[in-house]
């Protein structure tokens, strides 16, 4: 063999077909979820070099040279600081990862370039848990996780075999080694899950969390305008959960309050520098909050909270704006549980200041004259603010208004055009316009925004609040009872508050959207909620109190390391004593399968007449069967002689075979054939 | 396998900082070399003589899951640590079965048949796997491996080690290593065999030997096949036959190979004889001698070969050439 050839060998012809494929197999479902969540050019500069190692295995092309290895690189990498701008954030680095693992697979002709591939999958598939880590998640991994191990033995068997120059055989069969391989898993589960609950956790991280986690801001925004609300409305993901200690409210009162919005521009809402700098200088007293509950709250990436008015009892990290928000300290970048108390008859602000007043009276110059005309009529007409609020809630009652989920697209002057042309639209067109007018009319008020309502659970007693509950409202300040809630609403839909803004439908948000659907997916919800509760939101407090829970006392790190390795030895030493036993027992059963075949055998044999006494010998019981059944002789002769096989040499039986071909075996009486 | 050194190599400088060989691995061979040898056949491994040990590539996936475990509980990302735990656990397993996969498994006997200096003495190996389980990718080898093979059920196989030989006398067969990396490659589970079996090393004959001695006595009259001088028939072409030897005529007749085959009035035996070699140094001689039975039994003759203080009495056949060889090759001064 020449030198070239030799290389020829190590390089092209170098790895087995399974493991590479499997290698590939790996990689494509690791980066499955990313590739979702790439753009289109670079999705294809991942899946190209993957097509490109798959077609080289099967056509025996040679690897493309270092240079252009290296220049596909770089293109990659270009791509990617295009399309992020850079390469910070934890998303890109990812994607980088991605990419990189993709172009390794350019260069992947030896059994060690495979393992790191295959070894970096793994790794790749642990960074998709930064960003979802719902439950479908764990098939994700177990998918990950058999192909991988498929993978590597493959690799092994390559790695052991091909130096000395032999092809190896495909060793168990492919079936077999995924079956070895989810044994292996299977055994893995319980050590794993008690490592799971012991391994110590850390109190704080010991690097920083990046604040970036997620994709995307999912929830409420920290503006409003008109079809904003709405996008969330087609969202059906989970905003929080809630578990009430107690009393609940009914479901008119459930009104959990976000970002409440002071300046309007003629289109958009905004928050106000006061309300995000100032904090709150009354706070409810605890001993008054009538409702106490935990929120488990999803990440959003921003720090709003959502309690129900007004949050008495604050959790730890969390601060109450002066428009009573509960803002968290840090943006949530992942799961949050919170408890909160809440005080509903607590008067907000009876006393105001001049410059609060003044932001909740501003309104733009220039906009809306019809309906600043029809206000200031209504001021002149009206004795009290009251009046006019009440007023006012009166017209969205009586007049053609309607709530729905696609309203006409509006133009400048937005309240006019809604108020009189359109008159269809969304809680957030509805709360913008009551504000407007109350402002109009003199009347200090402002738009709260966050979920109205939920969906009970029963099985789970809790309530499950979802991104469609998102709702908008307006808050008047009246003199003497401070802000007041007025959900105008309400006023053209009451359905909406009573039950869901889902339940007033009548058309589809989507094709597979019925109500039996989301009933469904609510009640599931609970399966979520569990793993949230177990899997997702397993920390340092959690641990500890679980511990203290079951009445060991204060679990500190070591105790709980010990606890560990012990459950871990425990464990082990079970299954290492078990596995030989338990292939001891099969094999046993796997002798007494035969044995129940031969008496299979020897009842039909009965059955026909013919003599079959347990003690006798296989041979010798053909030779008397076979006498009295001549024309099944040779049948019987084959039967007994492929037992004899199975029951003293198993390796040589097919007890499979001997199966089928007793249950062939139907003795036909000799007169039959006379 | 100059392309394998660099598939291991994959820091060259780093490597050079650690230690060249495993510590661990000298330290073991060591104790069962001390202690259990020669190790009695037929051995069956059992867990007091298989150990297991991660291989690099254990080290380098153990090293990626302290990472993965690291960044899961900075950032309290249960399912990364899960998913760690189960890799861990997992790993572990595997060198039970790497343990399993070597467990069990009986060397039945180690045989080696002579062969002449230089060349390579080939020492068989005869496994067996009496269990109910098959065994997978069992490498062997002295230090570097040499064979690879699986083993089904009750199967038998027979490994052939390869040693060099520099020098004529027994050669001791050193320990061999019994390996594998099944499943994952992460652990393994090796044995070092120490069976005290040894091979026959004939000294090299001489390239170039002086003809044999023709001293003309003995009683045989019987002419000898082979090579000599008067045609006595045909015969088949058998490999190894001179080409000048071939019968074209009647090959090209009968569409096969014929040779010619020649006789040798051999009433003629010899004395292969130490003294007749004064002058050149033992080793030379024996080399002489060793080629000078080699001929002569090619040419079936009759031969004896004496030794200071050793002889053989003339005869031929297979047990007078093995007698001579090993004559020679244990021979000392």
């Amino acid at each position: 063999m020449s030198r070239a050839d030799k290389r020829n060998i190590t390089l092209y012809g170098g790895l087995g077909s399974e493991g590479v494929h499997w290698t590939i197999a790996t990689l494509t479902i690791s980066l499955l979820p990313q590739l979702s969540s790439m753009t289109l050019a670079l999705a294809v500069i991942t899946v190209l070099p993957v097509a490109w190692r798959l077609l080289a295995q099967a056509r025996k092309w040679r690897p493309i040279p270092l240079l252009l290895r290296v220049l596909a690189t770089a293109v990659a990498v270009t791509v990617l600081v295009l399309t992020y701008g850079g390469l910070v954030g934890r998303r890109t680095a990812v994607t980088l990862l991605v990419l990189m693992l993709s172009m390794k697979l350019l260069e992947t002709f030896r059994s060690r370039d495979a393992r790191i591939v295959t070894c970096l999958s793994l790794f790749l598939c642990a960074t998709q848990f930064l960003f979802a880590q719902g439950i479908a998640m764990i098939f994700y991994m177990i998918a990950c996780l058999l192909s991988a191990l498929i993978a590597l033995t493959y690799l092994q068997r390559w790695e052991a075999f091909r130096p000395l120059g032999k092809t190896p055989g495909t060793g168990r069969g492919m079936f077999a080694e995924f079956g070895s391989s989810a044994r292996l898993l299977a055994l893995a589960v319980p050590i794993g899950v008690a490592m799971f609950l012991l391994f110590p956790r850390w109190g704080s991280p010991l690097w920083g969390v990046p604040e970036d986690a997620l994709d995307s801001r999912s929830g409420l925004s920290d503006t409003m305008s008109p079809g904003s609300i709405q996008k969330l409305f087609m969202d059906d993901s989970p905003a929080f959960r809630v578990q009430f200690k107690g009393t609940m409210p009914r479901h008119s009162e459930l009104y959990w309050r976000g970002p409440v919005f002071w300046n309007f521009d003629g289109e958009e809402w905004t928050t106000s520098y006061l309300s995000r700098n100032l904090l709150a200088m009354r706070k409810p007293d605890p001993q008054n909050a009538a409702y106490r509950y935990t929120m488990q709250i999803e990440p959003t990436e921003q720090r709003g909270l959502f309690a129900l008015d007004y949050p008495a009892l604050l959790p730890s990290h969390t601060h109450l704006t002066m428009d009573y928000q509960l803002l968290a300290n840090r943006p949530l970048t992942q799961l949050r549980s919170i408890t909160v108390a809440s005080d509903p008859n607590f008067t907000d602000s009876p006393k105001i200041k001049q410059t609060l007043l003044r932001a909740a009276l501003e309104l733009p110059e220039g906009y809306n004259p019809r309906t600043a005309a029809m206000m200031a009529r209504w001021r002149a007409e009206a004795q009290s603010d009251t009046a006019i609020v009440k007023r006012a809630l009166a017209y969205f009652n009586r007049e053609n208004f309607h709530y729905t989920l696609n309203p006409p697209l509006l133009s400048r002057d937005t309240v006019d055009e809604f108020l009189f042309d359109t008159r269809k639209g969304f809680c957030e067109h509805y709360a913008s316009a009551f504000t407007v007018m109350m402002r109009m009319a003199g009347i200090p008020a402002r738009v709260v925004t966050g979920y109205q309502g939920g969906w009970y659970n029963d099985l789970g007693g809790y309530l499950l609040v979802r991104q469609s509950d998102a709702h908008a409202w307006s808050e008047v300040w009246v003199r003497g009872a401070g802000w007041t809630r007025i959900d105008p609403t309400a006023a053209v839909a009451p359905q909406r508050i009573e039950e869901s803004a889902l339940d007033l439908l009548t058309q589809r948000r989507h094709l597979l959207d019925f109500s039996w659907m989301r009933n469904a997916r609510n009640t599931f919800d609970l399966l979520q909620r569990g793993w949230n509760d177990w899997v997702i939101a397993f920390n340092h407090d959690r641990q500890s109190r679980l511990f203290t829970g079951l009445g060991w006392g204060i679990f500190d790190a070591n105790k709980l390391a010990a606890a560990m390795i012990a459950v871990i030895c425990m464990v082990a030493a079970a299954v290492f004593l078990l596995m030989p036993l338990i292939a001891r027992i099969r094999a046993a059963r796997k002798q007494d399968a035969v044995l129940r075949l031969w008496q299979t055998f020897s009842a039909k044999l009965r059955k026909a007449g013919a003599r079959a006494v347990p003690s006798m010998a296989p041979k010798e019981l053909a030779a008397a069967a076979g006498s009295q059944l001549k024309h099944q002789a040779e049948e019987i002769d084959r039967i007994a002689e492929l037992y004899s096989l199975c029951r003293y040499s198993p390796q040589r039986g097919d007890q499979s075979e001997l199966k089928a071909m007793i249950r062939r075996f139907h003795p036909r009486p000799a007169t039959q054939h006379h | 396998m100059s392309g394998q050194q660099s598939v291991t190599a994959p820091l060259p400088a780093l490597r050079r900082l650690l230690p060249q060989k495993n510590i661990f691995e000298d330290w073991i061979k060591q104790r069962v070399r001390r202690k259990r040898a020669p190790t009695r056949l037929p051995f069956e491994l059992r867990y007091k003589n298989v150990y297991v040990l991660p291989t690099e590539f254990g080290l380098g996936f153990g090293l990626m899951l302290v990472f993965m475990a690291l960044g899961g509980l900075n950032f309290n990302n249960n399912m990364a640590l899960l998913l760690v735990f189960l890799l861990a656990t997992i790993a572990q397993f595997t060198t039970f079965v790497a343990y399993r996969n070597l467990a069990g498994l009986r060397i039945e006997d180690v045989q080696a048949a002579p062969v002449f200096c230089g060349q390579d003495a080939q020492f068989k190996v005869f496994l067996s796997n009496q269990t109910d389980q098959r065994r997978f990718i069992l490498q062997a080898g002295f230090g570097k491996t040499q064979v690879c093979t699986d083993l089904a059920l009750a199967e038998c196989a027979v490994i052939r080690l390869n040693h060099a030989t520099s020098r004529r006398g027994w050669l001791d067969m050193p320990s061999f290593r019994l390996e594998t990396r099944f499943p994952l490659g992460l652990f393994k589970a090796w044995t070092w065999v120490f069976p005290g079996s040894r091979c026959l090393v004939y000294p090299a004959p001489a390239r170039n030997a002086p003809p044999l001695p023709r001293t003309g006595q003995g009683p045989s009259g019987q002419a000898r096949k082979g090579d000599g001088d008067q045609v006595h028939g045909l015969r088949k072409y058998q490999l190894g036959d001179s080409l000048q030897r071939i019968a074209w005529r009647a090959s090209a007749r009968h569409n096969e190979l014929y040779s010619l085959e020649m006789e040798t009035p051999s009433e003629e035996a010899c004395e292969l004889n130490w003294s007749a070699l004064q002058g050149l140094d033992i080793e030379t001689r024996l080399s002489v001698l060793t080629a000078w039975v080699i001929a002569a039994d090619q040419k079936q003759m009759s031969y004896s070969l004496v030794l200071p203080g050793r002889s053989v009495p003339p005869g031929n056949g297979p047990e007078q050439r093995a007698q001579c060889l090993e004559l020679l090759a244990l021979f000392e001064s």
